[in-house]
């Protein structure tokens, strides 16, 4: 009989692996067990995922064995989910995502998802070449406290100003922090289009989201 | 000494040999040099055009004019290969090339393989084969380019590429299945080119990337393939290029393995590490398409001088140009690469 930690443990090396039925093996066994299911998703599937990142950043790991990895992730938190006891004033960040329109590239935008899923944020993701309005219609909708704007293209890079454009001419502009990456996006046009961050990488990007809300020093204190 | 042709100086080049100076060209394809400045001037534009002969073979001979490029690049896009295997593509607007709007197979056991032979009379391929022919003849001096989408990302244009990623780790057998038959589909489309008159074949596998793959499976999946294509472009006695996009720290390796007759790469590779790791072979590259895009004739000078006098083999942008680079500076890269 595995104890709790051991079933964390294996979690967390399921995803690190890249082994899709061991994690979902292992989440049905913390649910017959009666284990805290949040605990195994934080402390099992989550910090597998961290690592994950690790490696991905540390060129270890490349674009396939990263989604491979969050498809074991993934094994597990469909598992575990609808086990977990929510506290009724339990957090909620929602980021809404999506590439802008006029690309269709979506690589770079999953891979930001996943990360962002893996943080533990709720991810509103309106897939690819998306209207700016949509991204207003979304956060409003959702209440979302990030919007975060992807494009491979630099043909597309004016329709991530027309989103914070729009968020300013709507006067909704305080009511959101704006994250932007890409393969041709820079700090420098972030700060130039006025957003509120760059991130270079899927691994960053989540990063700078509990950043911007607040969530990185409550991890900290809590860890 | 301005003896040599456009077409003799690329082709000496690409050979080996010594020429008076580096061709200026853009091949098409990804690196599309059709802009909304050069398709205003001549009435022609996008997307009309990437259906018709005619109007591609004008376009194309607009482009040359306008921006000084040493040669004619068709087509305009990499949705040609995937259009003919089933995806459905979303053929853009003025501005925007067109694009891939749904892959057409969800895995990579799914794909259904056609003959190749019967493959390459579909979708665009005839009109496209008509308008290189067409200015081949017009202009026999410069060479027609034929742009090819790499057989990794043509795989990853009909399969979700998604999941085309994972089941090169997840379902080898039917990845390499899916890159064999796209492989061979692309040779075929290669030799109609060929037999029209396009005297250069360019090979552009965006998603075949260092970044992407990382160095094993760049080695495992994108090398075999490109070299298979390559091998089988050299039989018809025609030279390729090979665009690789992205880094190229993590597969430097790999890349010596590569057959192709020059490698073009983007705007952060020193094409002089490439040079070297490939034992001196012809490098093309790599003046930044955002600089093209943003910055003025005098800066795109400088960064085309630093190439010329590094002495790298063929001068081209870096990576696709926007639609909307201003000619004036393309016309500043071309012209500094012909009258410095």
């Amino acid at each position: 009989m595995a104890t709790e930690q051991e079933l964390h443990q294996g979690l967390y090396e399921a995803v690190v692996d890249m082994d899709e039925d061991r994690a979902a093996e292992l989440a049905r066994q913390v649910v017959a067990e009666g284990y805290d299911a949040y605990a195994a998703i934080e402390d099992g599937l989550s910090r597998g995922m961290d690592k994950v990142g690790e490696l991905y950043e540390q060129e270890e790991y490349f674009i396939p064995e990263l989604l491979l990895c969050s498809d074991a992730m993934y094994a597990g938190i469909d598992i575990l989910k609808p086990h977990i006891v929510r506290q009724e004033n339990s957090e909620r960040h929602v980021v809404v995502i999506g590439v802008v329109e006029g690309d269709t590239h979506d690589i770079g935008k999953n891979l930001v998802k996943i990360m962002l899923e893996s943080a533990g944020f709720e991810v509103i993701d309106l897939g690819r070449d998306i209207k700016p309005q949509a991204f207003l219609q979304a956060a409003k909708e959702y209440e979302a406290e990030i919007i975060a704007l992807s494009t491979l293209m630099t043909t597309a890079m004016p329709a991530m100003k027309e989103v914070i454009d729009l968020l300013e001419e709507k006067q909704l502009r305080e009511n959101y922090k704006v994250v932007i990456g890409g393969g041709p996006i820079s700090p420098g046009f972030a700060k130039k289009i006025k957003a509120d961050a760059y991130a270079v990488n899927a691994a960053e990007a989540a990063r700078i989201a509990k950043e911007l809300v607040g969530l990185e020093e409550k991890v900290r204190q809590t860890a | 000494m301005n003896e040599l042709s456009p077409k003799e100086r690329l082709d000496r080049v690409l050979a080996g040999k010594t020429v008076d100076r580096p061709p200026v060209i853009c091949p098409g394809g990804m690196m599309n040099s059709a802009t909304t400045d050069v398709m205003d001037e001549c009435g022609l534009f996008f997307p009309e055009v990437h259906k018709s002969a005619a109007d591609m073979a004008r376009l194309s001979t607009a482009v040359q004019q306008r921006t000084g490029f040493e040669n004619f690049g068709i087509p305009y896009c990499m949705t040609v290969e995937a259009e003919i295997l089933g995806s459905e593509i979303d053929f853009g607007n003025h501005d925007c090339e067109p694009k891939i709007a749904k892959e057409y197979y969800a895995h990579s056991a799914d794909v259904i393989q056609r003959d190749p032979k019967e493959l390459v009379k579909e979708g665009r391929i005839a009109a496209i084969a008509e308008a290189g022919f067409a200015i081949s003849r017009q202009q026999p001096d410069i060479p027609v380019i034929g742009s090819l989408t790499g057989p990794v990302s043509t795989a990853a244009s009909i399969v979700d590429p998604m999941v085309f990623l994972k089941e090169l780790r997840k379902d080898k057998e039917n990845a390499h299945r899916v890159l064999d038959y796209v492989t061979d589909f692309l040779i075929e489309y290669a030799r109609v080119l060929v037999d029209s008159g396009f005297s250069v074949i360019t090979i552009a596998d965006p998603t075949a990337t260092g970044e992407i793959l990382g160095p094993k499976m760049f080695g495992d999946y994108a090398v075999p393939y490109l070299n298979k294509l390559l091998d089988a472009i050299h039989a018809m006695d025609t030279k390729a290029i090979v665009h690789i996009c992205g880094r190229l720290d993590a597969v430097k390796k790999p890349l010596s393995a590569i057959r192709g007759d020059a490698i073009s790469t983007d705007a952060m590779v020193n094409l002089l590490d490439i040079k070297e790791v490939r034992d001196g072979g012809v490098v093309m590259g790599n003046v930044s398409t955002f600089a093209l895009q943003l910055q003025t004739p005098d800066v795109i000078q400088q960064v085309t001088e630093r190439l010329v006098n590094n002495k790298i083999d063929i001068i081209s942008p870096a990576c696709g140009l926007s639609t909307k680079t201003p000619v004036q500076n393309i016309a500043a890269m071309t012209g500094t690469v012909k009258y410095s």
